[in-house]
């Protein structure tokens, strides 16, 4: 690509990409504002770390930490894995199977976790039907029931993107590869896997940031304890603590730091790994 | 159904031309040989080995399609390579050996280069050497050449005889030119509406046709029908000395073989058509059309009444015609 054809591209991207600059900025620079100001509309001279310093001080951020890594890897990771499958098998269905199978994409996940608490939570639906209950997964230790609420939700999501790029000319290929002499796991990781890394990739990291930072589900299916962070903070602004509602913001940007740094490395890594192939 | 009652046979060491129109179901042949489609019923046998319930990837058939199908994310080196990487070769050995094939169809210089940055003859060229790599016991070619340009596709027709007949690699050929088809083919399958029609060699196609089928496809476009009498078939424009017994008939002449000039058969001129080698003409026999190839430079005027004439052993009785199917003389 010519350097007069890549600025064209950055251009053409441009008002997009200033927008979402500024939004993102905004909300960051607001909430490390409202971190840093116990009390609203003080000013900068009342400005303190106290809240921040309480925040790495709670014996809870350490588990808040690793339970929101946790179920952020177990919801994504599955979420990939049988999206790809599932991919696989849909591309020769018509939009009718793939519009049922989608079906999901668009319902909230309150709806869902409602539903899911609703079935499966002890005492629900399923409970009552069967006279027992065969597995635990509403409020349950390990955040199974959060994953599977995002994994509910987020393999259709997946799949639209990686069917996105499962065209013609790659089945073309696929059978060019298999008269050569490739076994379908050879196709797959040679033909098939080249052209749906870097979907797979881009979709996993915004499903895996979207999981990390949001709250509703864990909130609704998960654990009184561990929490996740977002939930964390959740509780520190509706407690008792003066504040608590700087501890929030404070651990919400955190979640960001967290999630654009994790972000940032796999996204060089990624271009580093092609660069060398 | 695509194919029915279809038989071929394609000796080892030798290329056979599949020939056929759009959706006669030469492509569904190749992609049931190759094990892309699974036959209702039938057998496909490769060296006396039936392939049935023989995955695709362990046939030993190698396919080089119309598109080159390269895998955009490797190297030239590395999609020649393939089936070598497949069977699971060293890279090393399976490199030397890409190379030696690539130096073979002349693209030794382009080994490190990516399929993108390649042209169409030098695509097609590699997915060649892509399908010669595995060592195929049968090669099976889908209309090669037709994405390409006339010069390159003669490159690369020249080529792909070449290699076949140094390698003796079994070949079949899908085409539906007729020409492509002769030229490479050492024998030539017609198939119309999915069955072999004719299978035999080239000259026979041309010039004896077994069936109308044929012979319109082989480009020997006159077709006269009529009673033959005492060694002369009977046309409303004349009568025409032919070979075989009395009765009813079908037979056939090839355009270039119909003189323009003195002969038995009364026509009126209805085109006439400079085509650089010669001059396409256009006749009206008594109702019946005729095309005659006349040398360049033979003055044909529309509107001129000529008398026509038949080289001798250039009327070609069908065999397998039906006379109630072609056009009355």
């Amino acid at each position: 690509m010519s350097r007069r054809e890549r600025f064209g591209g950055a251009l053409a991207v441009a008002p997009a990409g200033a927008a979402i600059a500024l939004l993102f900025a905004g909300a960051v620079l607001g909430a490390v504002e409202a971190s840093v100001l116990p009390i609203p509309g003080e000013g900068l001279s009342q400005a303190t770390l106290d809240a921040w310093r309480n925040v790495f001080r709670d014996p809870a951020l350490g588990d808040a930490i690793r339970f929101s890594v946790q179920t952020t890897l177990m919801a994504t990771l599955i979420s990939a894995a049988l999206a790809v499958p599932a991919a696989l098998a849909l591309r020769d269905h018509g939009p009718a199977v793939r519009s049922i199978f989608s079906a999901p994409v668009p319902v909230p996940y309150l709806v869902i976790s409602a539903v899911a608490t609703l079935w499966l939570a002890g005492g629900g639906l399923l409970e009552r039907a069967l006279g027992f209950l065969p597995f635990d997964v509403v409020r349950d230790q390990a955040g199974l029931g959060i994953a599977l609420v995002y994994v509910y939700h987020e393999v259709p999501f997946l799949t639209l993107l990686i069917l996105a790029s499962l065209g013609t000319e790659l089945s073309q290929r696929e059978e060019a590869a298999a008269v050569l002499g490739a076994s379908w796991r050879q196709r797959l990781a040679w033909v098939v896997w080249p052209v749906i890394r870097l979907p797979m990739l881009v979709g996993t990291l915004g499903v895996g940031a979207f999981v990390f930072g949001s709250f509703e589900v864990p909130l609704t299916v998960g654990p009184t304890y561990p929490e996740t962070l977002s939930t964390l903070a959740d509780d520190k602004l509706s407690g008792s603590a003066f504040d608590g509602r700087a501890q929030a913001a404070a651990l919400l940007v955190l979640v960001t730091a967290i999630t654009v740094a994790i972000t940032f490395a796999l996204v060089w890594l990624g271009m580093r790994r092609t660069r060398r192939a | 159904m695509v194919l029915r009652g279809l038989s071929l046979e394609v000796p080892a060491g030798s290329m056979t031309a599949l020939l056929g129109s759009s959706g006669a179901g030469k492509t569904t042949l190749l992609r049931a040989v190759a094990g892309l489609v699974r036959p209702l019923a039938g057998t496909i046998a490769l060296g006396g080995r039936d392939l049935a319930g023989v995955p695709v990837h362990r046939r030993r058939v190698a396919v080089v399609f119309q598109e080159p199908r390269l895998l955009p994310n490797l190297s030239v080196l590395d999609n020649v390579a393939l089936p070598l990487r497949a069977a699971g070769v060293r890279r090393a050995q399976r490199h030397a050996q890409a190379r030696a094939l690539l130096d073979d169809v002349g693209l030794g210089g382009l080994a490190d280069r990516m399929p993108g940055g390649l042209s169409g003859g030098e695509a097609q060229r590699t997915a060649l050497a892509r399908a010669l790599c595995g060592e195929p016991e049968l090669l099976m070619l889908d209309e090669p050449l037709a994405a390409l340009d006339p010069n390159r596709r003669e490159g690369l027709r020249k080529l792909i005889a070449r290699v076949q007949r140094e390698r003796s690699v079994t070949t079949l050929l899908i085409t539906h030119d007729r020409t492509e088809a002769a030229e490479l083919g050492r024998r030539i399958a017609l198939i119309v509406e999915g069955s072999v029609v004719q299978h035999d060699v080239p000259e026979s196609l041309f010039e004896r046709p077994a069936t109308p089928t044929a012979a319109r496809f082989f480009g020997a476009t006159n077709l006269l029908r009529g009673e033959v009498r005492g060694g002369r078939l009977q046309l409303a424009a004349g009568a025409l000395p032919v070979p075989g017994g009395d009765g009813e008939a079908v037979l056939c002449v090839r355009p270039e073989r119909l003189q323009v000039g003195r002969g038995p058969l009364r026509a009126r001129v209805v085109e006439a058509v400079y085509q650089g080698s010669h001059t396409r003409v256009s006749l009206d026999a008594a109702g019946l059309a005729l095309e005659a190839h006349v040398p360049a430079g033979q003055p044909v005027s529309p509107g001129a009444e000529v008398e026509l004439d038949v080289s001798p052993g250039a009327l070609w009785r069908i065999p397998d015609a039906d006379p109630a199917g072609v056009a009355a003389g």
